[in-house]
């Protein structure tokens, strides 16, 4: 038995002690909101916990995603926040700096990290601590549809940004509602839609030499790639007016070929169009063979100021456990983060999960750095601008690299 | 034809333009509201078949009576809370001149001002110093002192019109002050309340901000809030759940309205200028 | 006269007051505290640092554009409804079939919340899916949809409209209070007189209007300045800060980004900014009803 463990054990016998005697003791957990099923499923395992610890009561708080980092803002600027939250990891950086997020390493075992994959584990260390537990993990793949392929000819599925464009504009070439390549151009991960093109070029978020790597050649083709596209007509019109889920709409009715997006779009296929003939096939690769999905992880912290850190912990510790996380991540559906969960034959078995899966090894994270949502926003500013025509790719890119740099610091 | 006849046709053809421009949301809240989950994304103006179960699938999946029950609480407590305190407040406008007028009226037109999306993160303080987070009562309370600029400023200049014989009268024949009040003042000036307060209700039944902020938990969602939380970053979008839920949330209001249209209109041209 | 609390306009005034003070003045103190500290993301303040969070906000290129299209927005919005509204509240005074159901639908826009009122048009205005452009295609005034939310030049002008639309009923209701209070022997004695339409307008309604236009002015103004869901529900002030006005910069500096400093400083100028629009248009239409 190691210090840690050890520290755990004792602690949880004072805590059982004490359990004896302490009313109840209320737990607050803030959750975001993925889709109608993330309420129930919280308040579900609320309820068993508390049966099994007749004296907690846990509150779930259910949070819609778009203003979840501004309830955290207030609520901690106000001393208000809950004992356990879902945040971005991408945000976890600023909530470590301010000594807002407790590690959690003393609560952990070496058997409970063995429950995760290490890659999913990651994002969420920092300075040799564990701040966060990945509860819920995708990764983006690339969507077609087999029909349009076939009317148009195509046999093989793209794998080649030169292939994609080819194949697009066959595709386009169909109908006047038909587009080949759904590009997504406003909102939330509108510069992930950027970066896919752009790794596959080569390209790095932050070079070496910790300054934007958007005003390199990988930016540049990049952007000059995704305008022809539209130029052509290759993609649908008025691409900034498209958000991520506009665009799943317009795959799942059929009228885009290809599209790049996460796994729940075949939960979605599966309920709203069961008819669609649909593949999911890796994200094309570059001229040099480069490749690149977006990996994204959401994690659980808990908060440094909480009350009842223990009991907030047995909480995690249930919501970890294979029942439990397999009930989500297929309710959800997003990528399993546990060996044991990804063993079950729901997700095994599931062929679109297996496209996903396999490209993890490619998988980037956004980058650990405070200010991250800023250079998000800047950078996609900066591709609504090129897509709109407004500005020159090169110059524009410019531009925004260096507001960037600004933003980290050099 | 007669001439009234040619008259309202003129008027009709004129307005029909914004009409069709109002009526068009409407619109396309309803069919949008009847249409089966499969046609949903197709932009048809009428469904194969109407799908009134939208409507049934909708209460229950967007937990919609009990944000009902919480926006028709914070409406009707925020609606007494601001005419309790401004009563009194523009009676005392309306009587008396004393010192200090000048900078109360001064005072109620900064209120006025501030749009609680400028103020939320200092409001966001107050509540939590107050315990009151997660609390509907805490959202009653600002929607409350929010009104009270509005309300006193409609209620004053209503209360000037009432000749203040009628209070002296019933003073000379005895009654206290408060009587009098009660008795003689407070009746002459119900049209106004009811004016006042239909506005009152009306902002704190469609108030987002605030109580985006403020609430936590969906048990203390209004109405606002729950039908944003539908379409807000979720990985998908049940539109024609939405749109029943806005169609139905709208209704209660629509009907406020057509029913007490012509008071409002009376006691806006009084409160509004004087 | 008798001694009563209810003869004391300070004991009446009080309750009121306090509340009012309480849950407004307090937050714009603290607001004006954040504004002039260095503050982090969680808005604990970490040291007072002057005026650099108002320099900041300044020096932001976003933000002059912001102002920029703030003012047209608010410009746009309370002209465009005052020109609608005058004529739409002079046929309503009139007496005519169907008078009490075109009240109605006038103000219908009234009930329903800003932000729902903004879902719904975003959604009638999705490209693709959307029923404006179906609705445009079928009566043939266009023949191919129209991205309305891809460009800030065709999405400003219809979050405009959208603003316009809302604040019609409530302009409107003024205008009707304002007309059903002109005498009606003022028009019969206009007509003895032989004036033509337009001159009785210009001579007897505007003139006895002007009051009720300028409430509706000053109050419109703040309203527009103010109003937030429309345009955050459709482009949430995009493509590339195309269609930001200083609240919804606002909301992105604050909530976004979290720099609750910058944000801070950005909501005591757009205070200040307004504080002076107003005492400067109710000076001015003051001095002018005086002469």
């Amino acid at each position: 038995m190691n210090k840690t463990a050890l520290k755990t054990a004792v602690a949880g016998v004072a805590l059982l002690s004490m359990m004896g005697w302490a009313q109840a003791e209320t737990v607050r957990v803030t959750v975001a909101e993925y889709s109608s099923k993330t309420g129930p499923y919280f308040e579900e395992a609320a309820k068993a916990f508390e049966e099994a610890n007749p004296d907690a009561d846990i509150q779930i708080e259910v949070v819609p995603w778009d203003v979840l980092l501004q309830k955290l803002t207030t609520d901690i600027s106000g001393g208000a926040n809950a004992d356990l939250s879902i945040i971005g990891t991408r945000w976890l950086i600023d909530f470590v700096d301010q000594g807002i997020a407790a590690p959690l390493d003393d609560h952990m075992t070496q058997d409970f990290k063995d429950r995760f994959f290490p890659v999913f584990l990651e994002p969420s260390v920092m300075q040799e601590k564990t701040y966060g537990l990945p509860i819920a993990a995708s990764a983006r793949a690339m969507y077609y549809n087999k029909a349009l392929f076939e009317q148009a000819g195509i046999e093989e599925v793209p794998d080649t940004w030169d292939a994609l464009a080819e194949a697009a504009e066959k595709i386009g070439a169909l109908g006047d509602d038909i587009a080949g390549f759904g590009l997504q151009g406003k909102e939330i991960e509108t510069d992930v839609y950027f970066y896919y093109a752009f790794w596959a070029y080569g390209g790095q978020l932050v070079e070496e030499d910790g300054t934007s790597g958007l005003d390199t050649d990988a930016g540049y083709k990049a952007a000059e790639m995704y305008k022809s596209l539209i130029d052509s007509g290759a993609t649908q019109p008025g691409v900034t007016s498209y958000n991520r889920e506009d665009v799943q709409n317009l795959f799942k009715q059929g009228k885009v070929g290809m599209m790049i997006t996460a796994p729940f779009l075949s939960n979605q296929i599966k309920e709203e169009a069961p008819d669609l003939e649909y593949g999911v096939a890796a994200i094309p690769a570059g001229p040099d063979g480069d490749r690149g999905t977006y990996g994204v992880t959401d994690s659980i912290i808990m908060f440094e100021n909480s009350q009842n850190k223990e009991l907030a912990w047995k909480f995690l510790d249930q919501l970890f456990t294979t029942e439990w996380r397999a009930k989500f991540t297929s309710g959800e559906g997003f990528l399993p983060v546990n060996p044991e969960v990804a063993e079950q034959p729901a997700f095994a078995d599931n062929a679109d999960l297996k496209e996903f899966t396999a490209l993890l090894p490619d998988a980037r994270f956004a980058p650990v750095i405070a200010g991250w949502e800023e250079i998000a926003a800047t950078t996609s500013d900066a591709v609504q601008t090129i897509y709109l025509g407004n500005g020159e790719p090169k110059a524009t890119l410019d531009a925004a690299a260096e507001e960037i740099n600004g933003i980290l610091g050099n | 034809m007669n001439p009234k006849l040619k008259k309202s046709l003129l008027y009709w053809a004129l307005l029909s333009p914004l009409i069709v421009l109002i009526l068009f949301p409407f619109a396309v809240m309803f069919i949008t509201a009847i249409k089966p989950a499969n046609e949903v994304l197709s932009p048809t103006w009428w469904p194969r078949e109407a799908a009134w179960r939208n409507f049934i699938d909708m209460w229950a999946v967007t937990n919609f009576g009990n944000a009902l029950w919480n926006s028709v609480y914070v409406s009707v407590l925020s609606t007494l809370l601001a005419l309790a305190v401004s009563i009194p407040a523009a009676y005392a406008m309306s009587r008396f001149r004393f010192t200090g007028q000048g900078f109360f009226r001064q005072f109620l037109l900064v209120t006025q001002m501030l749009s609680p999306i400028v103020l939320v993160i200092g409001l966001f303080r107050l509540v939590v110093w107050l315990g009151l987070l997660d609390n509907v009562n805490s959202i009653v309370f600002v929607y409350g002192a929010f009104n009270v600029a509005f309300t006193v400023w409609m209620l004053q200049s209503y209360f000037s019109t009432i000749p203040k014989d009628l209070e002296e009268a019933a003073w000379i024949e005895g009654a206290s002050p408060a009587k009098a009040l009660v008795m003689v003042f407070l009746p002459l000036a119900l049209p106004a309340m009811t004016v006042t307060a239909i506005f009152s209700f009306i902002n704190a039944w469609n108030e987002f901000v605030i109580a985006l902020t403020m609430l936590r938990r969906q048990e203390s969602y209004t109405l606002p809030i729950q039908i944003f939380s539908l379409v807000a970053g979720r990985y998908t979008v049940e539109w024609h759940h939405v749109m029943a839920a806005t169609f139905v949330a709208t209704i209660p209001v629509a009907i406020i309205f057509a029913w007490l249209q012509r008071y409002l209109v009376r006691g806006l041209a009084i409160g509004a200028v004087k | 006269m008798i001694r009563s609390p209810l003869t004391n306009p300070y004991v009446l005034i009080l309750p009121g007051f306090l509340l009012a003070a309480f849950i407004i003045l307090w937050p714009l103190y603290q607001l004006g505290t954040i504004s002039l500290n260095d503050v982090n993301r969680f808005g604990q303040l970490r040291g007072f640092n002057g005026v650099e969070n108002y320099v900041a906000v300044f020096t932001d290129p976003d933000f002059l554009g912001a102002l920029w299209r703030t003012f047209i927005w608010t410009g746009g919005i309370v002209f465009g409804t005052l020109i609608v509204s005058i004529p739409v509240a002079m046929i309503l005074n009139e007496d005519f079939y169907g008078r009490s159901l075109a009240r109605v639908i006038i103000m219908l826009p009234w009930a329903v919340s800003l932000t729902m009122t903004a879902i719904v048009w975003r959604w009638a205005l999705n490209g693709e899916s959307g029923m404006l452009n179906s609705g445009l295609q079928g009566i043939g005034l266009i023949d191919q949809n129209i991205q309305w939310l891809a460009r800030a030049s065709t999405a400003f002008p219809v979050q405009i409209m959208i603003g316009i639309l809302v604040t019609i009923p409530f302009t409107t209701t003024i205008f009707l209070g304002g007309l059903s209070s002109i005498p009606d022997d003022l028009y019969e004695a206009a007509k003895l007189e032989g004036a033509s339409r337009w001159q009785t307008f210009r001579e007897i309604t505007l003139p006895l209007m002007k009051p009720f236009l300028n409430i509706s002015i000053v109050l419109n103004m703040i309203y527009v300045f103010n109003s937030f869901p429309i345009i955050w529900a459709t482009t949430q002030g995009g493509p590339a800060n195309s269609t930001d006005i200083l609240v919804t910069y606002l909301y992105k500096l604050g909530f976004r980004f979290g720099k609750l400093g910058e944000a801070s400083a950005l909501s005591v100028m757009m205070f200040v900014l307004l504080l002076a629009f107003t005492i400067l248009y109710v000076a001015l239409a003051m001095r002018r009803e005086r002469t």
